[in-house]
């Protein structure tokens, strides 16, 4: 545990300072700074070396306030990008939801269209008939027609009985006239005969 | 969530998808050898974009494999005269079984005609059956007795497409005429002779109607005479699609139509006659094409087209082929 630990401190430090320059060699020169300056003799030597310290000091604590600045930019950079990443999931989520509705629509479209393309198909056909109306006034007309000759016909043929029927009576008085000329011709004949013979008889 | 399956005939007929929730997405194809071959497709996301191998084949039939429609749990495969069910779960064990085989009654025992289109009709768990014999055979799915034989066709059945509002099956077939069957009264209700109209037939290319698909109030033709479609009520051509090639397989897409035929291409055409996209596919003639809507496996939703090759291939996005399965 003490060695995974120790490993990973080493890469770190290696990682973040490598060459040595920088902050961990401040942090020694301060170290030997501060021991040289417990064992150094003048007054004025040791304030100008305290100076320098307390220098080195505030410079280390700079850069560390520089590194947590650091540090907490890039904790609230994180909470920024999970943000960004949750609305672009969830416009992922209505960009599908969007698409699957646009598919609907798209389905019903076409079949509007096809429904569009089954009546422009048909009333091609229509169109090659004639109008209706001008077909039933012309079937009014050719009825009118129909009537009127129909009624011509009637008469005609009520005349053709009447004057069949008096032919007919015609005819008949004319062969009743005949027979009764007849019917007289032959009395006339008995009646001569008759005549005729009364004649011969009173003679004896 | 498990993927539906996929499966599909290549080199000469249909693809299917099997509707099934217990299999990881597949497709199969059975060819003109009887061999039907499956495949997996896993995530459709291929790791190299060379053609993929099946993983299973076997051979199904000992004459040629005309069609096949998939059910829930069962694959049902046409040859010559025979229809034989296998289950999608034992397939891919090795030396699978047929769950069972029958053939329809036919007029006498000689005839041994080839079926050439399955239909399966969900409401009725009934599986439709037509082919040479000019007449289309009903066949009850779990009594596997044979309730109706409609006849009224004057020369082979080449496909048949069900009309789902009113209970109707469309047959088309090399007489020329579509005909449309009630399948409660077992009565023909329409007849549409196709070749008889003029703008849409073409009589060098024959009356062969090779293939039929249906929205309910509409229907698309093709084949011999040129690639049309009829308002069923009416019983009126309104669209012409100027695709000179003779079609042979055409499905209806959400708002468009694809069809293929011989022509590298898959086409897309909207209702109004125009094309809208040609996608190249891999074999010089194509003859099925397959989608694989099932609601479950929205990840698999992919067309396949097969064609007078031994490839096959799979498109994701109907604008491109996204890879090419081989037999």
């Amino acid at each position: 545990m003490g060695a995974v630990t120790d490993d990973e401190v080493i890469r770190k430090r290696l990682l973040i300072d490598g060459d040595g320059a920088g902050d961990d060699r401040r942090i020694n020169l301060l170290v030997k700074s501060f021991i040289k300056w417990c064992n150094s003799g003048s007054q004025e030597e040791g304030y100008s070396q305290y100076q320098r310290m307390l220098s080195t000091l505030s410079q280390c604590e700079f850069s560390m306030g520089k590194t947590l600045l650091v540090y907490d930019m890039n904790l609230r950079e994180m909470e920024n990008y999970e943000k960004i990443y949750k609305e672009i999931e969830c416009s992922i989520a209505g960009a599908h939801e969007k698409i699957a509705e646009c598919k609907k629509q798209i389905l019903q479209a076409k079949r509007i269209r096809k429904n569009r393309q089954e009546y422009d198909a048909l009333a091609k056909v229509i169109q090659h008939h004639p109008d209706r109306h001008e077909t039933l006034r012309e079937l009014e007309s050719l009825g009118k027609e129909l009537e009127h000759l129909s009624h011509i016909k009637e008469s005609v043929e009520d005349k053709l009985e009447l004057r069949r029927k008096q032919f007919h009576v015609l005819l008949s008085t004319i062969h009743e006239l005949q027979q009764t000329l007849e019917n007289d011709e032959k009395l006339s004949e008995v009646e001569e005969a008759q005549e005729a013979s009364i004649e011969t008889d009173p003679k004896p | 969530m498990h993927p539906r399956g996929a499966d599909y005939l290549v080199d000469r007929r249909c693809t299917d998808f099997p509707s099934s929730n217990h299999l990881p997405p597949q497709s199969r194809a059975g060819d003109h050898n009887g061999r039907v071959a499956e495949y997996i497709l896993r995530k459709l996301v291929p790791k190299n974009l060379g053609p993929k191998k099946p993983v299973v084949t076997f051979q199904a039939h000992d004459g040629p494999v005309y069609s096949m429609v998939s059910t829930d749990r069962h694959l049902l495969s046409a040859g010559d005269g025979e229809v034989k069910a296998w289950l999608w779960a034992e397939i891919l064990k090795k030396g699978c079984k047929e769950l069972w085989q029958r053939q329809p009654p036919y007029r006498t025992s000689l005839e041994v005609p080839e079926i050439n289109a399955l239909l399966l009709v969900p409401k009725e768990n009934s599986l439709i059956l037509a082919g040479g014999d000019c007449q289309l055979h009903t066949m009850d799915l779990e009594t596997g007795t044979f309730t109706r034989a409609l006849r009224g066709h004057t020369d082979y059945v080449h496909c048949l497409a069900l009309r789902e509002r009113s209970p109707e099956v469309l047959s088309g077939g090399e007489d020329g005429a579509v005909r449309l069957w009630d399948l409660r009264t077992a009565k023909e209700v329409q007849t549409i002779e196709v070749c008889k109209h003029e703008e849409c037939s073409r009589p060098h290319n024959g009356r062969w109607i090779g293939c039929l698909a249906t929205d309910s109030d509409w229907m698309v033709c093709g084949g011999g005479p040129a690639l049309t479609l009829w308002h069923l009520r009416s019983s009126t051509p309104t669209t012409i699609f100027p695709i000179r090639a003779p079609q042979k397989h055409v499905t209806f897409y959400q708002d468009l139509i694809l069809s293929a035929g011989q022509g590298l291409c898959v086409n897309q055409w909207q209702l109004s006659g125009e094309l809208k996209a040609q996608v190249p596919g891999s074999s010089l003639g194509l003859l099925s094409l397959s989608l694989n809507q099932q609601p479950a496996a929205p990840e698999c939703k992919v067309l396949t087209d097969t064609g007078n090759s031994c490839r096959m291939d799979v498109f994701t996005n109907l604008g491109y082929r996204a890879f090419p399965l081989s037999f």
